[in-house]
């Protein structure tokens, strides 16, 4: 039985000046999951690994270095999902956490729901003791400085093109030696969002999905047309119709840019250690590791690789 | 066949002293959502016309009559959804407003995202006029009642269960053949404070699309959520099932998967509907040729000329 997990750190026009940080993140991500299955630890325990690794890096869009809302605050969405139980664990709005998808465990563990949001999020960290950190220690200078210059744009004509915009959300799927899947995927949303928008990744079916008898999957990219289409479902719905995992993401991401006039990404991976990383996007950060190898890309058809010393 | 309208006004165990005003409520509902497709409305004018009836009716847990949560608060979800443009529009864990349906409707048409939570939607509630409402005005005997109980220390188990289930909805298809739903609850009783349940999360606590139909469901929130009701239905209607057959296999697995139950409507873009339920009983009515259809108890079905007095 091979483990495997899969990372991204986010589908858009990754300008360049970010890609080597962007592909270097998402490599050491993927090799933090991988230290986890090496040992024998749980599908759930390795998306959650590596989703904290790029919740910590702030070339990210998760967690420190999270984008601003309008009113110059971070707001977080974070959800991890177990593929066997179909249990989930979801938060939105959640203000300066350091580690979201961990918060987001603990609502599938600690409590019988499945999804907190705002201030009952806050006061749940606050229960089990999760600490609150200042936004000055979560925001970057880069985001600040961008924040400053999107205010300055027109609102309509950001919005034709979604692709451009920043969706560097970070994900991660992965299949221990059990068999089980799992995934997790963390962001702090659209830069200058309306206070309160929850896009698609703490929306389970749609950030991501998690099923023993077909895969994990997470999603990045235009928010509001993930959900449209239900992306992370959508795909799993292919693979139970027998199709790869390859074609299942293909399909999907046409279909979201066809009907609904969106981009994205998703990385995807089967019970069986099958897996995929497609976008239609300019670019996404991801990477794997699968039989010891790292994989790992940036541009389209992208696909390089480095053996793992032992 | 067409224009056709649906509702429920949730599935759960409906105390006897409270079966007659769900089932009236309901038929009421119907008959407004009705109205509007005879005057040539849209379906989504009609599944927000009917929803709001159900919000301002204290009998239902959505609105006013919401139930409370653990603080003796109310937060409301609600959720809406375009068949034709897969447009939506969604609040979660919203305050101190009479109507959520109508609130997602305006996230919908007046915004570029597809969901707001807590203070940003009330926030955005206040940009569009909303009013605001004491809280109280929401909150009803009934309501109170049950959320004392339900604190109590030697709180009677079955009855926790009545009333944690609710939640109100409305499916239907309008002359043009475009099908739409809304859904709206108050929650779970005694819920953590920011609980979000599947009401306004895409594909769970409902989903229209013009090319397999649309449906509202009610029933265990977790549960819907962790298989993601909505969508599965449209998924087996999209392999060839009826709505009926579709909705009856999604409950059937949801009880077997995840141990949930529920109850959904769901209506097809050639008006073909059905309203299934897998917990005890579920208030539903539809309008359909000027016949109104309703029930509460599995198995029931009665029909009456929609202008005879209910």
């Amino acid at each position: 039985m091979s483990a495997v997990v899969v990372v991204h750190g986010g589908a858009w026009a990754i300008p360049d000046d970010l890609a080597k940080a962007s592909v270097d993140g998402v490599k050491a991500a993927a090799c933090e999951g991988h230290s986890v299955l090496k040992r024998g630890g749980s599908a759930l325990d390795a998306v959650e690994a590596a989703v904290r690794a790029l919740e910590d890096n702030t070339v990210f869009n998760a967690g420190h270095g999270g984008t601003l809302n309008t009113e110059g605050e971070v707001e977080l969405d974070a959800i991890i999902m177990d593929g066997r139980t179909l249990g989930n664990g979801a938060v939105s709005s959640a203000k300066n956490i350091a580690h979201p998808v961990t918060l987001a465990r603990a609502v599938m563990e600690k409590t019988s729901h499945c999804m907190l949001t705002s201030r009952g999020a806050n006061q749940f960290a606050e229960s089990i003791g999760m600490a609150t950190v200042p936004t000055e220690t979560m925001v970057t200078e880069y985001e600040r400085k961008e924040w400053e210059k999107h205010k300055n744009y027109v609102t309509g004509v950001m919005e034709d093109f979604n692709a451009q915009w920043a969706h560097d959300t970070v994900g991660a799927v992965a299949v221990d030696c059990s068999g089980n899947v799992a995934c997790a995927t963390s962001t702090g949303g659209i830069r200058n969002k309306m206070v309160g928008r929850v896009g698609d990744s703490p929306i389970i079916g749609s950030g991501g999905y998690a099923d023993n008898l077909s895969g994990a999957v997470s999603c990045t990219g235009h928010g509001e047309s993930i959900l449209k289409v239900t992306l992370a479902r959508l795909i799993i719905s292919h693979i139970e119709q027998g199709k790869s995992v390859a074609d299942s993401s293909q399909l999907s991401l046409q279909y979201m840019g066809n009907r609904v006039h969106g981009a994205g990404g998703a990385i995807v991976v089967s019970p069986s250690g099958q897996w995929a990383a497609t976008f239609t996007t300019e670019r996404m950060a991801w990477a794997a590791v699968d039989h010891d190898v790292l994989w790992f890309g940036l541009d389209p058809n992208q696909r390089s690789k480095e053996q793992l010393s032992n | 066949m067409l224009p056709v309208v649906v509702v429920h006004g949730g599935a759960g165990h409906i105390p006897k002293e409270r079966a007659q005003n769900s089932t009236s409520g309901v038929s009421a509902a119907a008959r407004a959502g009705y109205i509007v497709l005879k005057g040539g409305g849209s379906s989504m004018d009609a599944v927000v016309e009917a929803v709001t009836q159900l919000e301002n009716n204290p009998s239902f847990n959505a609105g006013c009559g919401s139930v409370l949560n653990v603080k003796g608060e109310v937060e409301m979800d609600a959720f809406v959804m375009d068949g034709k443009t897969l447009a939506t529009g969604a609040v979660s864990a919203v305050r101190d407003i009479a109507n959520p349906t109508q609130l997602a409707r305006l996230v919908m048409d007046k915004t570029s995202h597809a969901c707001l939570t807590a203070e940003g939607a009330k926030q955005f509630a206040r940009s569009m006029g909303i009013p605001e409402v004491p809280m109280e005005s929401l909150i009803t005997e009934y309501s109170r009642m049950r959320w004392r109980k339900n604190i109590a220390p030697d709180a009677n188990p079955v009855e926790c269960q009545m009333g944690k289930m609710g939640t109100v909805g409305a499916v239907a298809v309008d002359s043009e053949g475009v099908v739409a739903c809304a859904t709206s609850t108050g929650g779970m009783l005694n819920k953590m404070e920011g609980r979000v349940g599947d009401t306004p999360c895409i594909g769970c606590g409902g989903y229209a699309d013009n090319n397999s139909g649309a449906v509202s469901t009610t029933g265990h929130g977790e549960a819907i959520m962790k298989v993601v009701l909505a969508r599965l239905i449209l998924f087996y209607m999209e392999q060839g099932q009826s709505a009926e057959a579709a909705s009856d296999s999604a409950l059937a697995y949801m009880k077997s998967r995840v141990d949930g139950l529920g109850g959904v409507v769901t209506v097809d873009p050639r008006g073909n509907w059905a309203a299934r339920f897998s917990s005890r009983q579920m208030a539903w009515a539809a309008a359909q040729k000027d016949t109104l259809h309703y029930g509460l108890y599995t198995g029931e079905h009665f029909t009456q000329s929609i202008d005879e007095p209910h």
